[in-house]
């Protein structure tokens, strides 16, 4: 009896100019959780698509309990028992959840018996121990709802591979046990799941095997207890890094921002602090706790009821995104693909758009100045792309989000809003990312940065505010930015 | 070499399909008909499709920020009969011009207050526009029950703008502005930041409300100056004039290859779609095709254009992909 439920052996994949995937071997035993680790660009992707029938190899073998299998596209790979959930769900929003789980599917001979359908798609949800009411309508979910319709729909395909892409990505710490919970479930009825995440704690804490990739090359495959996370991070990057948070001096200075009592309804009520010359300020708090909302709100992206914002000693009413750019206010947002680039267009006219100013002559628009811009910044922050002219959606996450900083560095602002700045990027890229930051602020500007993982927060700021509820729940500085500090306030 | 010259050339056709159709039939026609390929005959076609190309070239910007403006028929007959009732009440050229071209702008403008109190985007621009157009035919055909007016135009400014080659260097100069405005300043850039990513241009400091409201306003002065060289021309106005032109614009738009969804295209590209359409109706007349038959060609015309949009779409968004690969 083969002991693997999937094995691919020496697979390669090449695109134009490049090999994404050189001879790997990739073999999961069945019911295990089978962590996939690597850098952004690394082929985890390429792989995933490989098995899921979206891309052939050029080279190599799959066989699937032992038998060698040809998948050529997502429904034969679905129907061989291969499901993979993507961080964008492929559920529709406005179709309820049984309607989700058996969408083109339904058991009917001529009229759907929704009965059959509804009690099916109970009775798979059940079997993940979190039953959900299936008549819901899926867009009114929260994202860990979806991800349990996702589970589901796999299930109901009688899944034996599922693959999860990221999915804590943007989870709640709660939602984040409650996927845990469902992962251990699937394990004990021998279903086996493939776990691709950068977040390497929880990879620790639920996988059984992790392989590494880099490159386009498997560079180990070892049981999770043989390795540390230094190990595995050395073997991502192929280089050691001394500590995950780069040391600075801290020289901050006078107040350049000064809340006082802000207000928007209910989302923030009575906010005050200051933010100095030269600091990082840490906002820490859970999702839905006001954190977007305030940056939102000292962007000029939304309008406060009352309150006072002074910058720079002068009292401001922001109306306008631009009268907070106006105000030196710039906000990297936290979802780059939505509201921080235009994704259709190239580096230099994402770059240009904050200060269009900066690259005309004259009353006209200079795209050789424009491009020279871009070219400073490319080099300047290291940014990985063929040219200036690549476009953005050609780029890796971590590419993506330098670009959406290049931005905001172009329009010279001197106080920068970060929500969540490195979500979804790879640790090498985080680790640029951050000495970054300690550039920034070295050269006088001043950074609030929000974000949901703790250790970040913990580690870059020179201040932690706590949000809860829309309010500060606390401020935290020195010996006092514990995670347990952090979370007691979040919580309550 | 010659694989990568070949792509070149596929690549060529894929994004010229329309306008390598229409040269076929030229060469076709001019075949069958040397005189078809006269400057004469250009001239002629340019000049009958002035009017509809001055509306095409106004609602380009709203095209290309992801909008629509239905409106722009109905602006066409009121400023017309403005115009003209203006001109024989007695008013200067000059001031009736004004009156015309302040009328369209008026329009424009509560268009886009209309759809931006509203946040709209295309699906809300065509509805509100649409609403627009009801209501401005409607405030068009009051002052003379409906009926057509002559106008009492005397030689001078008024008259001599649809005289002549003035309507087509009203339509080729005004289009050379927008494109213009639209590739060398920073209003031309920010309306291609807003109808790629609305958000993301809201995000990075650009005021989206008065941009998006300016579209609208272009829109409804071209429609008001398209009013003025069409009544110039026949010395009179009909309240009906500019019924249907906003679908013979937006088809020129097509044709020419902007793409409804926003975010890209160009008004040079209108100005081409508008003098194919033109020559190929041209052409179909020169070969004794009914007029019947013609709108039928001209129909499918419009359905190829879109779907080659589409299409190309489709192959560039699976090219990308393959790409994104590479890079990671």
């Amino acid at each position: 009896m083969n002991q693997y439920v999937l094995e691919m052996k020496g697979i390669t994949k090449v695109f134009p100019g490049v090999v994404a995937l050189d001879n790997v071997s990739f073999s999961v035993k069945k019911g295990e959780v089978h962590a996939l680790v690597g850098e952004n660009g690394a082929g985890k992707s390429t792989l995933m698509k490989i098995l899921n029938g979206v891309y052939q190899a050029n080279h190599g073998q799959i066989i699937l309990d032992g038998e060698p299998v040809s998948i050529d596209n997502v429904k034969d790979a679905q129907e061989k028992g291969i499901s993979i959930i993507f961080q964008e769900f492929n559920l529709i929003n406005t179709l309820t959840v049984a309607e989700n789980i058996f969408l083109g599917r339904y058991n009917h001979s001529r009229v759907i018996n929704w009965k059959e359908v509804k009690a099916e798609a109970q009775q798979l949800l059940e079997r993940l121990g979190f039953p959900l009411d299936v008549n819901r309508i899926v867009g009114k979910l929260s994202t860990a709802e979806k991800q349990l319709v996702e589970i589901a729909k796999a299930l109901s395909f009688n899944a034996k591979i599922i693959v999860m892409d990221e999915p804590t990505s943007s989870l709640t710490k709660n939602e984040e046990e409650m996927l845990f919970g469902i992962i251990r479930t699937l394990k004990e009825n021998g279903i086996t799941t493939i776990y691709i995440s950068h977040k390497l704690e929880e990879v620790f804490r639920i996988c059984d095997t992790v392989t590494i990739l880099r490159d386009g090359k498997v560079i180990d495959v070892k049981p999770i207890k043989e390795l540390t996370r230094n190990e595995i991070i050395e073997k991502m990057v192929g280089r050691t890094i001394d500590m995950d948070y780069p040391k600075r001096q801290v020289k901050t200075g006078e107040p350049v921002l000064s809340v006082r009592n802000l207000c928007r309804g209910k989302v923030l009520r009575d906010i005050s602090f200051d933010l100095h010359k030269g600091e990082i300020l840490g906002i820490a708090g859970l999702v839905g706790s006001g954190r977007t909302e305030l940056a939102e709100t000292l962007f000029g992206a939304e309008k406060a009821d009352s309150g006072t914002i002074t910058i720079f000693g002068k009292k401001v009413v922001l109306r306008s995104t631009r009268e907070g750019k106006e105000n030196s206010i710039g906000l990297l947002t936290e979802d780059r693909k939505e509201t921080g680039l235009v994704l259709t267009f190239n580096i230099a006219r994402n770059i240009s758009i904050t200060n269009l100013k900066e690259v005309m002559s004259g009353m006209l628009l200079n795209n050789r100045k424009e491009k020279k811009v871009a070219q400073q910044y490319i080099e300047a922050l290291n940014i990985k792309t063929p040219s200036v002219n690549q476009t953005l959606m050609n780029l890796s996450g971590g590419n993506q989000q330098k670009v959406v900083l290049a931005k905001w560095l172009f329009s010279n602002v001197d106080i920068l809003i970060l929500d969540e700045p490195t979500r979804g990027i790879d640790v090498g890229a985080k680790y640029e990312f951050y000495c970054m930051m300690n550039d920034l602020v070295a050269q006088g500007k001043s950074i609030i940065m929000i974000s949901s993982e703790l250790p970040e927060v913990l580690g870059m700021s020179d201040r932690i505010l706590v949000m809860h509820n829309g309010t500060i729940k606390g401020e935290l500085t020195g010996l006092d930015m514990t995670a347990e500090n952090v979370m007691r306030l979040a919580i309550d | 070499m010659n694989r990568n010259a070949a792509k070149v050339l596929k690549n060529f056709i894929q994004d010229n399909a329309i306008f390598i159709v229409v040269l076929i039939l030229i060469i076709v026609t001019a075949i069958i008909e040397p005189s078809f390929i006269t400057w004469d005959n250009l001239l002629n076609i340019l000049r009958q499709n002035a009017v509809i190309g001055i509306v095409a070239v106004g609602m380009t910007y709203c095209i290309i920020a992801g909008l629509f403006d239905l409106s722009v028929g109905s602006i066409v007959s009121l400023s017309g009969v403005i115009v003209i009732l203006s001109i024989n009440a007695g008013v200067s050229d000059y001031i009736a011009v004004a009156y015309g071209l302040l009328a369209g702008i008026a329009v424009g403008v509560v268009n886009g207050l209309l759809v931006s109190l509203i946040n709209g985007r295309s699906g809300e621009a065509f509805i509100i526009t649409y609403g627009m157009q009801v209501v401005v035919a409607a405030i068009a055909l009051f002052p003379s029950n409906g009926l057509f007016i002559a106008g009492r135009v005397q030689p001078g400014f008024f008259m001599s703008l649809g005289q002549g080659i003035m309507p087509i260097v009203i339509f080729l100069g005004l289009a050379a502005i927008l494109q213009f405005v639209l590739v060398k300043t920073r209003y031309g850039r920010q309306l291609c930041y807003i109808g790629s990513n609305i958000n993301a241009a809201r995000m990075s400091g650009i005021r989206v409300k008065p941009n998006r409201v300016s579209y609208f306003a272009i829109s409804g002065f071209m429609s008001g100056i398209a009013a003025i060289v069409l009544c110039s021309r026949v010395t009179s106005s009909n309240p009906t004039a500019g019924l249907g032109y906003e679908m013979d614009a937006i088809a020129g738009i097509v044709v020419g290859g902007t793409s409804l969804m926003g975010g890209s295209g160009s008004v040079l590209r209108t100005v081409l779609g508008i003098i194919i359409i033109g020559i190929m109706s041209n052409a179909l007349n020169i070969l004794g095709i009914t007029a019947y038959h013609q709108q039928i060609v001209k129909g499918l015309l419009i359905i190829a254009a879109v779907s080659v949009d589409i299409w190309n779409k489709r192959i560039k968004v699976r090219e990308m992909s393959n790409e994104k690969a590479y890079i990671g």
